[in-house]
């Protein structure tokens, strides 16, 4: 009697690994596996995923885990692995691949306090052209309250909002905390570059 | 000489101390910094996570209007809008067909002229010339810094060539030198403190940045140098937490690099806001007589 140790679908592997080396840009068929990405990455071992392993998962096809784990969300791109890979592999280009197939793909992501971080990011630097930290923040709390109202997580909130005022009570102390409100005169033209966006993403 | 100037989003807000010490140092070397007009925000990391699209095209505006100023070389102090607007840059210089669509969206055309600097580019030769050395008179003899780096200034998400040694860089090392600090070798000079992260994933953050205060300590650095708004920030700010949480008793300022030149140059503390820091900077400095 036989287990199959590894499930191997060609087909499905094909598909998934063709898909994420075009977006990317990135050689993932390169990957010898020699771990110096590993041994340099900032968040593989807490998030269980280190690059090698997820540039193995989508030579395996297994979809899931590939749109389903903590790595592709809590890659800080800080760029080391691609730095380091004798084979010029950029794996946070991957992970921004496989964070843009989740959102296509409709999938709830992994980490979402950082899916409305960088949401909430391009939100604000919308409106005004100019990233404004306060706005920002009202957004990204806005954003995350509402998601944890709906996992029901109210430690959650009473934590977040004690932090958070914590720290600007202190920025406000240090002279830290900008009140004014920045903004690009020439607004027309950001906007025209995020409407551009937006037509490209859905030519897609 | 003039140089073009982009501070960002952070230079203009919470790091906003850092444009002053920018400006007033420069203006002892010699150097003029013009403001490129009417900028908008790069994009930074989540333009990058989100849009690909976005994450060239938002710095390619800022390029097009710097190309416009005919100057020379843009010096860009924060690392995220350098390592945007550099490799912003090269992707356009690599396809002709995004480029040519991101113009068509632009009054002011990229033309891929400008020089991009980061600051460090700009400070190593020029503490390097002679008549340096009667500019900083004073020599911070004692303060042995253990200079940060972070990811951005040497790593890039393309195939960028970098100024410097990519994994044990010695720009900060080399200014520091030259106004009679001693910069100690170690281990997380280009590490990654989390940036944003210390707040969308806070225990990752201070994670990372114990190791970093750990090693420096181990190593008798009795400050932090950094020329990242974002390094300096979170190193400053959470300071505390990270020391409660690993059991650091130390407490070390985390200076911008402009902070060092400044006092070197004589520039009052008052008007480099040192007190705006939210881990003491002051005391260490009275402490070695160099204020």
């Amino acid at each position: 009697m036989s287990f199959p140790i590894v499930e191997f679908d060609p087909e499905v592997s094909q598909s998934l690994l063709h898909e994420v080396m075009e977006q990317s840009g990135q050689n993932l068929q390169a990957c010898y596996q020699c771990r110096r990405c590993a041994a340099g990455c900032p968040v593989g071992e807490e998030t269980g995923v280190s690059p090698d392993r997820l540039i193995r998962m989508i030579l395996l096809g297994e979809k899931e885990e590939v749109l389903n784990n903590q790595l592709v969300w809590k890659c800080l791109a800080c760029y080391t692995c691609g730095t380091r890979c004798p084979n010029g592999i950029q794996t946070a280009k991957i992970t921004e691949t496989l964070k843009q197939m989740c959102k296509q793909a409709g999938l709830a992501p992994a980490a979402p306090k950082i899916d409305a971080f960088h949401h909430s990011f391009m939100s604000a630097t919308s409106h005004f052209g100019r990233f404004n930290e306060l706005e920002f923040m009202g957004l990204y709390e806005m954003e995350n309250t509402r998601e944890a109202i709906k996992r029901g997580d109210w430690k959650a909130i009473a934590k977040e909002m004690k932090d958070q005022a914590k720290l600007g009570l202190t920025m406000i102390k240090k002279k830290r905390m900008h009140m004014g409100l920045e903004k690009v005169k020439k607004m027309s033209e950001v906007k025209g570059l995020y409407n551009k966006a937006k037509a490209r993403s859905k030519d897609r | 000489m003039e140089i073009a100037y982009y501070r960002g989003c952070s230079l203009h807000a919470s790091s906003n101390l850092y444009d002053i010490q920018i400006k007033a140092v420069f203006g002892r070397l010699g150097l003029e910094l013009k403001e490129i007009e009417d900028w908008n925000c790069c994009g930074a990391t989540s333009a990058a996570k989100t849009d690909e699209f976005l994450a060239v095209a938002l710095p390619a505006r800022n390029l097009g209007i710097a190309d416009a100023s005919g100057l020379p070389e843009i010096v860009i102090p924060c690392s995220s809008c350098y390592s945007r607007l550099l490799v912003s840059q090269k992707k356009l210089a690599e396809d002709p067909a995004l480029h040519e669509t991101i113009n068509a969206q632009l009054e002011k055309k990229v033309l891929g002229k400008i020089k991009v600097s980061s600051i460090l580019e700009v400070l190593v030769p020029e503490v390097q010339a002679e008549g340096f050395a009667g500019m900083a008179s004073k020599k911070l003899d004692g303060l042995k810094p253990a200079c940060y780096y972070g990811c951005l200034l040497t790593r890039f998400p393309g195939n960028v060539k970098v100024p410097d040694n990519v994994e044990n860089p010695q720009g900060i090392e080399t200014v520091c030198r030259a106004v009679g600090a001693q910069p100690l070798d170690w281990s997380y000079k280009t590490d990654c403190c989390g940036a944003a992260a210390v707040i969308n994933n806070t225990g990752t953050s201070l994670q990372l940045m114990s190791r970093i205060m750990k090693d420096a300590i181990a190593r008798g650095a009795n400050c932090f140098v950094t020329t990242c708004p974002m390094c300096q920030f979170n190193l400053d700010a959470y300071q505390d937490q990270v020391g409660e949480k690993y059991g650091i008793k130390e407490r070390l300022p985390i200076y911008f690099l402009t902070e060092l030149l400044g006092i070197a140059m004589g520039i009052s503390p008052e008007l480099l806001q040192l007190d705006r820091h939210f881990t003491d900077a002051l005391g260490l400095l009275k402490e070695l007589k160099l204020l």
